[in-house]
């Protein structure tokens, strides 16, 4: 197998909040390999979405090592985090967080903008994305014109427009009702089979199972971490 | 990111909040439309100052009672030491300077003309030597000018403005009629080519008589305006030299001790006009810089608020990939074109009030060519400077925290 998509070891992150330390992550080793769709599961609080932000490159660990496709990124630059979290990293957020003034093919183009991409190309390679997520035909929507669904779709095309290595996604279903929830695991089963690796963050169960590995974060620290016995029959089911 | 896409987005943003943007931008609307319209009003009479200026002709200088007086002392010490210039002065000058070519002169008065129950209240009468008219010279629209011989034998002829000739005369050709100055009737032998108004003072309002006849009428009480024209264009210095050194002569004056009279060029004129425009657009400048700054700094207050209201969006910009130079850049930008709209809708309104201006008022202004990249170059540092603080509080808010707010 070639190296893993990510590798972290003694991953810590700390919050000073005056003259108490918060100590959200207390040293997370996790190794995920290319391909996989990974599931993070663990009660509130205990340091799911931390975790999620600093496999993002959104944040910088306190303490420990992280190697990105290989590469150390613990301590590199803001400019150079920037450019993985344009170019190596789809971040999903629980709030979606679309541009609201902005249509759905602009909100999506907007990595492409800041990877230096030429308009038209950006355009096509939007729709392109837009068109994974089944949604060419709101391509000139706004976000208030859209449901919660179909906003979570476009953000899912704006992570996947790059074609990033790693697909992030941080409570993507906690803002959806159960059955546009199943819709959207549905399509990440589906970029799963198409060969991208995807980590999940959960609190529900039934969101986690189609994963074919769950991990369990307690305290800030892998509570368990294995194969998903569930997630493979229920492949081999459909 | 390129520029452009970050125009694109200033662009956007300000298009959505447009009253507030225009709100915003009166300072420098403000700023930059009164200093280019004080600007105009002193290009335009700078222009008229310099043609007029240019009528005089080169190598002339005047000599005259008063210079330009501009403050209180020296006026009061102009008038306990400097003399009436009288006709033996300007005899003097045009006997003894070899290097004068014409010396002429002229004295003014006012007065009332009357014509067939038709009357015209305080015109200038000045009597003046034929020969001022070589060096001042007056278009002729009709007749002639004043001839030697009328001045040596005081014949009482004149050579009158437009004005004088269509409110005296109204309808009829004034050559060769009469009018009534100090009761005395006086032949027109001229009109002037029409001038127009200055400042709404009418340039067409006048008579001009010969000298001897207007010492008949009104003696000699007045100092004489002595014009004098040297051989020598280049040479004028010297000449002003010899002029100084027969009526200091004439008027007993010890070494060491003040001329007595005043010289004035053309030269002088212009640099003293210019000084005091100078000042008066330095005064401007500082008021309107005020209003600049506070200008810039309500740019800079909005944009704060702006950075305020959309930290979330900056957040995603950030998740996606913006760099903190992408987010400087873009803010940046929109402070910059905000305050280059500022000043494009303030040059707009100065060159309209430049229009109206020179239109419907008396003030000659001209809209300054310069004005237009002058405007864009201030605004584009207002903006940068007052929007470097904000684009930079963009810039380093933390993504995650950004994302977080509501
Ligand atoms: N920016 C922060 N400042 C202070 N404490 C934080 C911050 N972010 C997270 N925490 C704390 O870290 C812990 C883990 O938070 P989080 O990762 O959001 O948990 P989860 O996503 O699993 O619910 C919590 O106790 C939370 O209060
Ligand atoms: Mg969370």
């Amino acid at each position: 197998m070639t190296e893993p998509v990510i590798r972290t070891k003694g991953l810590t992150r700390s919050f000073s909040m005056g003259q108490t330390i918060v100590r959200a992550l207390r040293g997370i080793d996790l190794t995920i390999e290319r391909g996989e769709y990974v599931a993070i599961m663990g009660p509130s609080g205990s340091g799911k979405s931390t975790l999620m932000n600093l496999i993002g490159c959104l944040d910088t660990p306190t303490e420990g090592e992280y190697e990105l496709n290989g590469t150390s990124v613990a301590k590199l630059p803001e400019h150079e985090l920037a450019r993985i979290r344009n170019k190596d990293i789809g971040f999903v957020f629980q709030s979606f967080n679309l541009l609201a003034r902005a249509t759905a093919l602009r909100n999506v183009e907007l990595p492409l903008i800041y990877g230096g991409i030429k308009p038209r190309d950006r355009k096509e390679r939007a729709a392109v994305a837009l068109r994974e997520v089944d949604l060419e035909d709101r391509m000139d929507h706004r976000p208030n014109q859209l449901s919660g669904g179909q906003m979570q779709r476009v953000s899912i095309a704006r992570a996947l427009v790059t074609r990033p290595a790693l697909l992030l996604a941080d409570e993507p279903t906690g803002n959806l009702d159960s059955t546009t929830s199943k819709e959207i695991m549905a399509l990440f089963q589906r970029l799963s089979e198409a060969g991208n690796t995807i980590i999940v963050v959960t609190h529900e169960r039934e969101i986690a199972d189609h994963a074919q590995r769950i991990v369990t974060i307690r305290d800030g620290v892998v509570a368990s971490d294995g194969p998903n016995t569930v997630a493979t029959t229920e492949t081999s089911a459909t | 990111m390129n520029v452009i896409e970050a125009t694109r987005l200033a662009v956007e943003s300000i298009w959505a909040n447009r009253l507030r943007s225009f709100l915003t931008l009166l300072g420098v609307i403000i700023g930059i439309a009164s200093i280019v319209s004080t600007a105009a009003v002193i290009q335009g009479l700078n222009k008229y100052v310099e043609e007029k200026l240019s009528d005089l002709g080169q190598g002339v200088f005047t000599v005259q009672r008063f210079g330009i007086i501009t403050n209180r002392q020296d006026f009061l010490d102009a008038i306990r030491r400097n003399r009436r210039l009288r006709r033996e002065d300007a005899h003097a000058i045009r006997d003894r300077c070899s290097s004068a070519k014409t010396v002429a002169w002229q004295v003014r008065s006012t007065a009332d003309l009357k014509r067939r129950g038709n009357e015209l209240l305080g015109v200038e009468v000045s009597g003046v030597t034929p020969a001022i008219l070589e060096i001042e010279p007056f278009d002729v629209a009709d007749g002639r000018i004043l001839l030697p011989f009328e001045d040596e034998r005081a014949v009482p002829v004149a050579f009158i403005g437009n004005d004088v000739a269509e409110q005296l005369f109204a309808g009829v050709d004034p050559i060769g009629k009469e009018l009534r100055i100090k009761g005395t009737p006086v032949r027109v032998v001229g009109v002037a080519e029409k001038k127009g108004a200055f400042m709404g003072f009418s340039q067409d309002n006048f008579v001009k008589i010969p000298y001897s006849l207007h010492r008949k009428l009104y003696g000699t009480t007045r100092s004489l305006r002595i014009s004098v024209q040297t051989a020598d264009s280049s040479n004028m210095d010297y000449t002003m030299d010899e002029v100084r050194a027969v009526l200091r002569a004439r008027h007993h004056l010890r070494p060491g001790q003040e001329d007595d009279f005043d010289i004035l060029t053309s030269e002088g004129i212009n640099n003293l006009w210019k000084s005091m425009t100078q000042t008066i657009f330095s005064i401007a400048l500082f008021v309107v810089g005020i209003s600049l700054v506070v200008g810039g700094v309500v740019i800079m207050n909005i944009m704060l608020v702006s950075v305020i209201e959309r930290t979330r969006e900056i957040g995603v910009r950030k998740a996606v990939g913006a760099r903190q130079r992408d987010i400087v850049q873009q803010f940046l930008i929109e402070a910059v074109l905000l305050s280059c709209i500022g000043g494009a809708i303030g040059i707009a309104i100065a060159f309209g009030a430049a229009e109206l201006l020179a239109t419907y008022t008396p003030l000659p202004a001209q809209f300054p060519a310069w004005a237009p990249w002058v405007a864009f170059l201030v605004c584009t540092s207002i903006g940068v400077f007052f929007g470097i603080h904000p684009a930079k509080r963009a810039a380093r808010l933390d993504p995650i925290e950004a994302l977080r707010t509501e």
